[in-house]
């Protein structure tokens, strides 16, 4: 036992010495600024990797993302780990996680009600303690040279015509499915909406767990239209150079989504965190974000004279509203038994 | 010491199969220690971040779920010297095969850590290594070898 005692101890001894003693891999000297993000943002391809390009420049400090698949699992992971590692920045939040973010983990109070935002984004600034980076209306995508006619209301989807030629997204973990299940439900009531959900779910090719998964079945030409936002035909037209894809207005009024970024109480680098955010509301940023993102910026000037200008006075959109923790509950409630048949069987 | 390495194979020779896993085993544990001391596991949260992601999906008691929320996760520090420590400490041990029996029953305990808190890609395996530890303190994989067989010449009981 004396041996085992010795032993354990050494080791651990010369561990700690030579930890201490080496040369650290990190400048440990320099700050780092962790942001929590969704890895559609935070990778290479996203707004996010530029944007840390361009703030390291300035801050004299290291950018750290820390991604998460969705909102779900970035704001458990943040009340599990809380003060000890540190998020200094949430980013990528909508408005259906707000209250549930709000009522699970403290946050620092912001004011950017002096921005130079245009008036549809006023509602979003509502809250004290998330700022809206970026926003996009929720509309259904196709081909213009799709032989069928183009769907007109929501009500059109459930056509015999279009059965297996849709790409929904599920809304327990994608952002865009539950815009959908709420647009279903503002546009048609409880019972209705309960009722056209039903016919939904055989009419549809699939509920994918990600906008991105329900995308590439478009991308492949596996489905006919996908739920998507009304700028997604711009990024077939300025990096692909199609002009074939196109976004239907209904007669609905379409969902707006928003993306909010946030700053934890706990945050360590929390300066740092409002300059990266003022980063993102600046013209500067809000061109990266517009361009990598394909949503619309919040601030005003970054959009004109893009071709995201005509597009963003789109004016047939529902009114923002931020749900409470109980309303996004009856949401998934209500999709979770439908999903299940349980209402079918009653 | 050195005679009694060698003699080793004359007395306890049909222990050399087991040897070549215990040393096999040595040399991952001392890669795995390696890595994690050369990247920065010992200096950014890594460990708490794949504990806090994969602790919903964790099979564990709901008490000690518990203490790695309250304990383990704020401490995240400690807890990755605790590791990289214990896997050098495994590493040398089979390696030369000194005192196995009771870092055996170390690995038994690091490695049912292991399966609750690094999530569902390394549970199968550190199920299976488990196994080849509590193996490996049953037979007392060192008296082959390695240095154990030294002292358990020269004093016998259950720790050698």
């Amino acid at each position: 036992m004396q041996h085992f005692i010795i032993f354990i101890f050494s080791i651990f001894f010369v561990l700690v010495l030579s930890f201490f003693n080496r040369k650290a891999v990190v400048d440990e000297a320099q700050k780092t600024l962790r942001v929590y993000g969704y890895s559609s943002f935070t990778s290479k391809l996203g707004p996010g990797f530029d944007l840390k390009k361009k703030f390291e420049l300035t801050c004299n400090c290291r950018v750290e993302f820390v991604e998460a698949a969705d909102s779900g699992v970035l704001l458990q992971r943040i009340k599990l780990e809380g003060a000890t590692l540190g998020a200094d920045l949430v980013i990528g939040l909508d408005q259906y996680d707000l209250q549930k973010a709000l009522s699970e983990i403290n946050w620092r109070k912001l004011d950017f009600s002096q921005l130079d935002i245009d008036e549809i984004i006023r509602p979003a600034l509502s809250n004290s303690y998330f700022v809206p980076f970026d926003w996009g209306v929720i509309a259904f995508v196709g081909r213009k040279e799709d032989p069928l006619p183009a769907p007109k209301s929501l009500k059109d989807l459930t056509k015999s015509i279009y059965k297996n030629k849709i790409a929904l997204m599920d809304p327990r973990t994608s952002s865009p499915g539950m815009q959908f299940l709420s647009w279903v439900y503002d546009s048609m009531g409880k019972d209705e909406g309960e009722k056209y959900l039903e016919q939904i779910m055989n009419q549809a090719h699939s509920f994918s767990p990600s906008w991105s998964t329900a995308y590439g079945f478009f991308s492949k030409r596996q489905v006919s239209y996908v739920l998507s936002y009304l700028t997604s035909p711009l990024y077939h037209q300025l990096i692909e150079h199609n002009n074939s894809i196109e976004a239907f207005t209904f007669t609905e009024k379409h969902p707006i989504q928003f993306e909010f970024a946030g700053i934890p109480l706990d945050c360590k680098e929390c300066t740092l965190a409002e300059e990266f955010i003022n980063l993102m509301l600046s013209d500067e940023g809000q061109k990266i974000i517009m361009n990598k993102n394909f949503m619309f910026p919040v601030i005003k000037s970054a959009q004109v004279g893009t071709p995201f200008e005509p597009l963003s006075k789109f004016n047939h959109l529902a009114q923002f509203k931020i749900p409470s923790v109980s309303d996004v509950d009856f949401l998934i409630k209500s999709w979770t038994s439908i999903r299940r048949g349980e209402k079918n069987a009653k | 010491m050195l005679v009694s390495f060698l003699d080793s194979v004359k007395y306890v020779g049909h222990l050399v199969p087991i040897s070549f896993l215990r040393i096999f085993l040595g040399y991952y544990y001392l890669q795995s220690a390696m890595l994690k001391y050369t990247s920065d596991f010992l200096n950014k949260p890594k460990i708490a971040e794949t504990i806090s992601e994969f602790l919903p999906l964790s099979q564990a008691p709901e008490w000690y779920k518990v203490i790695i929320t309250a304990q383990m996760i704020p401490q995240w520090q400690i807890l990755a010297f605790l590791i990289t420590g214990f896997e050098f400490a495994i590493a040398i041990s089979y390696l030369i095969g000194y005192v196995v029996r009771p870092v055996a029953v170390l690995g038994v305990l690091l490695s049912l850590n292991m399966i609750f808190i690094m999530g569902p890609a390394y549970e199968d395996l550190n199920k299976t290594f488990l196994a080849l530890h509590l193996v490996m303190a049953w037979i007392g994989a060192g008296r082959c070898l390695g240095v154990d067989y030294y002292f358990y010449k020269r004093r016998r009981g259950i720790w050698w």
